[in-house]
């Protein structure tokens, strides 16, 4: 999946594949993570530069959508 | 030489065990040598004794009241001046270094500490392109830790160390290191790597070669069942045999079906004269199953039929009118109808003449033609699974190619795949495929000697602790005795090297020895390590992750090394789950553990996909580019 980098202290990039609702995550780690079934409006939020991916990512995507390692 | 160096005077020498006598002005504990400081007497560090034009060094394994010589001890009761020294070498003033001594200290001689400048004559030599540099001496920041690859490739070598203690991340170090491919363009590594954890580490650097593959970054591997020799055929597929005969009867219908194959596709360098059961010609198994299977259960219509019995085999027939023969290919048996014999009936039904007495081993291999987990042995993709006549599209030739002689020096055979009842027989048939390829090619440009193998052994204590009945240990121990000739190097990886078998252990001429508080296996580690070193060994408990202690051939003086671990994304990924991330959940690199509240809807169905695909990559995964 394509990702988009992103300025964060932990994210590296993010991505988004509206057929199957995924959202890829990048950390700066070097770990991808793909969480499933996310609504095409997070993904937009997220991606608004004014929000903080980390913070955005731990208030409304960590513990709310199942993920995986890939 | 300084005096400030000087720690005291020999006093005692037996054997490469010296006893020293402080000085009075060493006691201080702390020396400034060039503007350095140094602690004196530590234990592990090294000490220079001159004599004439030479230096001889050795190790601190002692110091204090317990070093006293014993015939001193009525003298000096209090006797916390002394110390004892391992003896290890012996260096010519201008650097130069051996290992053995030939000469002895003798009483009086001077003892004195060495200085950084010292140690780097002695361990430096970055400029020679066969040292690999791993990492620092532990108290000397400027003294790269330096490994002679020839030694260590060729001399094998064991990683040892707990749990946690950085055995993966020096592995990954070192394989960084020799995959270097503007100082090794051709170096050549293959991992078996039992948990899937070099993958990620080594991924652009390395083939993976894995069961159930992701296509995008890993390829499929396959294990030809018809390149196994007949011992490691029948442990595979058909199990222990009831006793010779029908062991024997499968091993003359194999070599016949060999023959056949060879009759019709010759191959270079086969000759019918010299073949043998354990030729690697490829035959169809699931058509020699098929056979057996229908000589061991067949019923025949044994009345009124022209032919012979085996042509007259009693099919059950289904709701359709179809009689039920079953698919060879699939591992389908055939279903027969039952005895029948009875008085009014002209139809008679019997068993065939002479049936064979291996049911219960035909149904086990049946069953693994079956099921999907064994298709990298029994269905070898395409190009490898042969036809009824023994017709293949590509041979051994390209098998090997893919695993020893890619553009990518370093090979993953990831077995995390491999069920766990077969696995020390695939790791046995791996190795000696290898090794046999490498032997018998010595000569050749791609062989062994020309161009060297490193095998490592991750987790070895898994196949290697069973007193040389499996197949993995027999052959890794030939390997390490026989491999040194061949260019076969073994690196034996394990956190347990007390349940490894000592032949093998002893074999190991360099060992890393990390972080290791059991005392069963330090003992272990202490009998097979090649030198005489009780100072050294005593810190294994004490070491700080990521240090290691290595000695033996590939080293000069044994090190304390201080590892340098590869960049972030290059380490394997063996790291312990998280259970509760040190930093706060936004600036978290970890998605999960305890910290994170659960979500709404888990779906355990891709859980269970998961394990019954036996794939933790599940189907979901978006894999759009």
């Amino acid at each position: 999946m394509k990702r988009d980098h992103v300025e964060s202290s932990n994210v590296e990039s993010i991505g988004y594949d509206t057929s199957t609702r995924t959202l890829e995550i990048a950390f700066l780690n070097g770990a991808v993570y793909q969480y499933f079934d996310v609504p095409e409006a997070m993904y937009t939020e997220i991606m608004n530069p004014g929000i903080s991916k980390g913070e955005y990512l731990s208030r409304n995507i960590k513990g709310s959508f199942r993920y995986s390692k890939v | 030489m300084g005096k400030e160096t000087f720690l005291g005077t020999v006093q005692d020498v037996k054997g490469t065990t010296v006893s020293v006598a402080l000085s009075d002005g060493s006691l201080t504990g702390f020396v400034y040598i060039n503007g350095q400081g140094y602690r004196s007497g530590q234990i592990g560090s090294f000490i220079r004794i001159p004599i004439g034009f030479m230096d001889l060094f050795g190790v601190i394994s002692q110091v204090g009241a317990s070093a006293v010589p014993e015939s001193q001890i009525v003298n000096q009761p209090h006797g916390n001046r002394w110390m004892t020294i391992q003896l290890l070498g012996e260096g010519q003033r201008n650097g130069s270094f051996q290992r053995g001594i030939s000469q002895y200290p003798t009483i009086g001689d001077e003892v004195h500490l060495v200085s950084e400048n010292e140690l780097e004559r002695i361990y430096g030599q970055p400029d020679k392109p066969y040292f690999v540099k791993l990492g620092h001496i532990a108290n000397a920041e400027s003294i790269p830790a330096l490994v002679d690859i020839n030694k260590l490739i060729t001399r094998h070598s064991a990683i040892v160390g707990t749990t946690g203690s950085g055995k993966s991340t020096t592995v990954a170090s070192i394989l960084n290191a020799i995959s270097n491919k503007k100082d090794y363009p051709s170096s050549r590594v293959i991992i078996l790597d039992i948990h899937g954890e070099y993958g990620h580490a080594l991924g652009d650097r390395a083939n993976i070669y894995k069961i159930n593959a992701d296509k995008s970054r890993e390829k499929e591997l396959y294990i030809p069942f018809w390149a196994l020799n007949f011992d490691e055929l029948c442990e595979i597929s058909f199990g222990a045999f009831n006793d010779e005969k029908d062991k024997n009867i499968v091993l003359e219908r194999i070599h016949k079906r060999k023959e056949e194959s060879l009759v019709k596709y010759p191959r270079q360098g086969a000759s019918l004269d010299s073949l043998n059961v354990d030729t690697p010609i490829p035959f169809n198994l699931h058509h020699l199953w098929y056979e057996l299977y229908l000589e061991t259960f067949a019923t025949y219509y044994s009345k009124g039929r022209t032919g012979r019995p085996i042509d007259n085999v009693a099919f059950e027939i289904d709701s359709e009118g179809n009689e039920l023969k079953g698919n060879p290919k699939e591992g389908v048996p055939p279903v027969f109808r039952n005895v029948k014999n009875d008085k009014d009936d002209e139809e008679k039904i019997n068993y065939l003449p002479g049936t064979l007495n291996i049911g219960k081993q035909l149904s086990l291999l049946g069953s693994k033609l079956r099921i999907p987990r064994y298709n990298f042995i029994f269905k070898p993709g395409n190009n490898w699974m042969p036809e009824e006549d023994g017709k293949i599209t590509k041979d051994l030739d390209e098998l090997l190619k893919g695993w020893i002689g890619s553009d990518r020096n370093i090979t993953i055979l990831d077995l995390s795949g491999v069920p766990s009842d077969i696995l020390h027989t695939v790791i046995g048939v791996l190795l000696r495929l290898l090794y046999e390829a490498l032997f018998w090619s010595r000569d050749l440009s791609q062989g062994g000697r020309h161009r060297p193998l490193l095998l490592v052994m991750e987790e070895a204590h898994i196949y290697l602790n069973d007193e040389f009945k499996g197949m993995a240990s027999k052959i890794v121990q030939r390997i390490v005795k026989e491999g040194r000739k061949y260019g076969i190097g073994a690196m034996i990886v394990s956190q347990r090297p007390s349940e490894i078998n000592p032949t093998i252990l002893s074999q190991c001429g360099t060992f890393f020895a990390m972080r290791l508080a059991n005392s069963t296996d330090r003992g272990q580690i202490i009998a097979a390590l090649p030198d005489n070193l009780e100072g050294l060994t005593s810190m294994l408990p004490v070491l700080r992750t990521g240090e290691a202690i290595i000695l033996g051939e590939a080293v000069k003086l044994p090190m304390r090394t201080l590892i340098t671990a590869p960049p972030k994304d290059r380490r394997p990924d063996s790291q312990d789950p998280i259970v509760y991330d040190e930093v706060v959940d936004e600036k978290s690199q970890y998605p999960g553990g305890w910290a994170t509240k659960m979500e709404i809807d888990p779906k355990y169905e891709e859980l269970i996909e998961a394990w019954r695909a036996q794939n933790p990559k599940i189907s979901r995964i978006s894999k759009k580019e």
